[in-house]
């Protein structure tokens, strides 16, 4: 399978830029889940001047895509040029191979799924 | 919640035009055609260009730290650390707009009585205009916010025309015996390349409303080398006019060039016609100048770059120290009685060698940031890699360098530069030590810097020290 999942956690914001750039690019399909969470800063607003002791879990959001590997590098500047602020909460992205895909409706399987 | 984005890419034109061209800027074109007549082109295209990159440069900068309110300040704070911040961008270029301001402000006396002969001293009505305009804002009245772009492209379309109507010798007066071109070789015109510089300045205040533009990664980029292009292509055209109609005696003596210049090729239409474009040019420039001074002091009090008594505000919400320190100063530099060609021209001289070495900065540290950051996104980068930048850093010294033909005005110039570059230092290395409490040389991390702008960031530290 050369197919490949993108998943994203980033701030409540940017969505609209982000679905329009991807849908330009030609991704298929896209999983949006508002979330709750945190990273390395254990939630701290950039502003303060010391780290929260404990995570402070903050709203995100979880947002997930499946593409062809040829168009993983494409798809992830293109997420980074979207997401960026330059802030603290801007987000990370992970990348991992899918071993098969199934749509339920026709039952077909592989890249014909993702078509 | 997402902001409604309206400007497309000719309202960014429209910005970038009208916030590069002030009234002073004809100074310099008319000193730069009564040297070199035609010749004086050259010189614009070559400042042009090296303000071109420049702007691209800018760009850049704006794409990796977008939407900051201080930012020259805030780009070197993150690449070079604070004293060089506190030298060149909060100093330097402060001290930049303040005489710059002083001498936009003298032109304004000087139109007045170019024409009407009011018999009061140009420099009373230029304190009496810093008066009224002092307390419009300590009031919180933005007098000219609402017809900023229409005087704007009122200037410019006027300027074109006027330019026009030169260069295809159309006018009502009489042509002028004269040679077009005075350069007699490429060097000649390499020697008022600081002086070409002035007419180019400022596209840097685009990228404060790049957030309100549509498509920002193309149209800021886009739109300041567009402007620049414009306004280039306008100043051909004058220099084209004033060379066939103003003798270049006369215009080398002139405080008011385009007041001149106008007169020479439609008569007391001409003039009148220019007073009334120029005279609002002005006031609208200096008023919003005074009005961003303020904010520009109180977004470097945020990041604890300047005193904090900067974020003041009156009862109307004003930044009242900010307005009456640049207010005070431009009375205190008109009250001197400076109006003539030659000290109007110095003091733009004194004062773009500050904003020039701030461009210089900030061409390097897009390279700085290019080396420390390789993978940091940017929606927009400046072409052939670290090239550019350091083209137009060294093409911006050399226009330093080349800041007045005469050795000694240059020497004087860099004097009174060196003098103030001291006093600024000495402020930077207390400032740095006293309150900033930082390296003086170590770049504070972007994403510090990022935080500073929040409203958050000083209250939040204050409290932690216990202040």
């Amino acid at each position: 399978m050369e197919v490949s999942k993108i998943e994203v956690i980033t701030s409540m914001n940017k969505l609209t830029g982000l679905k329009s750039a991807l849908s330009k690019l030609g991704v298929t399909g896209m999983t949006v889940i508002q979330a709750i969470g945190c990273g390395v800063q254990k939630g701290t607003y950039e502003y303060e001047p010391e780290q929260n002791p404990e995570m402070e879990l903050l709203p995100k959001q979880y947002i997930m895509v499946v593409v062809e590997n040829d168009k993983v590098d494409k798809v992830i500047d293109i997420i980074k040029k979207e997401l960026y602020t330059g802030h603290i909460g801007d987000g990370k992205i992970f990348i991992s191979p899918i071993s098969n895909i199934v749509r339920v409706r026709t039952g077909e399987e592989g890249m014909d799924a993702l078509k | 919640m997402f902001m409604e984005k309206k400007l497309g890419l000719p309202s960014a034109i429209a910005t970038g035009v009208g916030l590069i061209v002030a009234t002073s800027c004809l100074m310099s074109l008319g000193q730069g055609t009564a040297a070199l007549g035609t010749g004086f082109i050259i010189t614009m295209i070559l400042a042009c260009a090296i303000n071109i990159l420049t702007a691209l440069s800018m760009a850049e900068l704006n794409a990796l730290m977008p939407n900051l309110t201080g930012g020259l300040a805030q780009y070197t704070l993150a690449g070079m650390g604070p004293f060089v911040t506190i030298l060149t961008m909060v100093g330097g270029y402060l001290v930049c707009q303040v005489i710059a301001g002083s001498v936009e402000c003298a032109m304004f006396g000087n139109a007045i009585n170019s024409v009407f002969d009011t018999g009061i001293p140009s420099n009373v009505l230029s304190i009496a205009m810093i008066a009224i305009l002092i307390f419009a804002n300590l009031h919180g009245v933005d007098l000219f916010a609402k017809i900023q772009n229409i005087v704007a492209y009122v200037l410019i379309g006027s300027l074109m025309i006027m330019g026009l109507i030169g260069s295809l010798g159309l006018g009502t007066g009489e042509p002028v015996a004269q040679p077009m071109n005075l350069a007699g070789s490429f060097p000649d015109t390499l020697g008022l390349l600081g002086l070409a510089f002035f007419l180019f300045i400022g596209c840097e205040f685009v990228i404060p409303i790049s957030k309100s533009i549509k498509n920002e990664r193309r149209n800021v980029p886009l739109g300041m080398v567009l402007s620049l292009v414009i306004i280039l292509i306008m100043q051909i055209f004058l220099v084209i006019g004033m060379s066939r109609y103003t003798d270049y005696g006369t215009l080398a003596e002139s405080a008011s060039p385009h007041i001149l210049y106008g007169t020479s090729i439609l008569g007391t239409v001409g003039s009148y016609w220019m007073i009334l474009v120029s005279a609002l040019a002005v006031v609208s420039t200096v008023n919003s100048a005074m009005s961003s001074f303020s904010f520009m002091c109180a977004g470097m009090a945020k990041i604890n770059l300047l005193p904090s008594f900067f974020l003041k505000k009156n009862k109307k919400g004003a930044y009242y120290i900010g307005i009456l320190s640049i207010g005070l100063i431009e009375i205190l530099v008109n009250a001197t009685g400076m109006s003539t060609s030659n000290s109007l021209i110095f003091m733009i001289n004194v004062a773009i060698v500050f904003w020039m070495v701030s461009y210089v900065i900030s061409n390097l540290n897009v390279v700085i940031f290019r080396i420390k950051m390789p993978k940091t996104p940017r929606t927009f980068k400046v072409p052939l890699g670290p090239v550019l930048p350091i083209i137009a850093a060294v093409g911006t010294l050399f226009m330093i360098w080349n800041i007045d033909p005469n050795p000694a005005t240059r020497n004087l110039i860099f004097m009174i530069d060196g003098i103030i570059f001291v006093v600024l230092a000495v402020y930077a290395v207390i400032w740095c030590k006293v309150r900033v409490k930082r390296p003086l040389f170590h770049a504070i991390p972007m994403h510090e810097v990022m935080a500073m702008e929040n409203e958050m960031y000083l209250v939040a530290h204050k409290s932690k020290k216990g202040e």
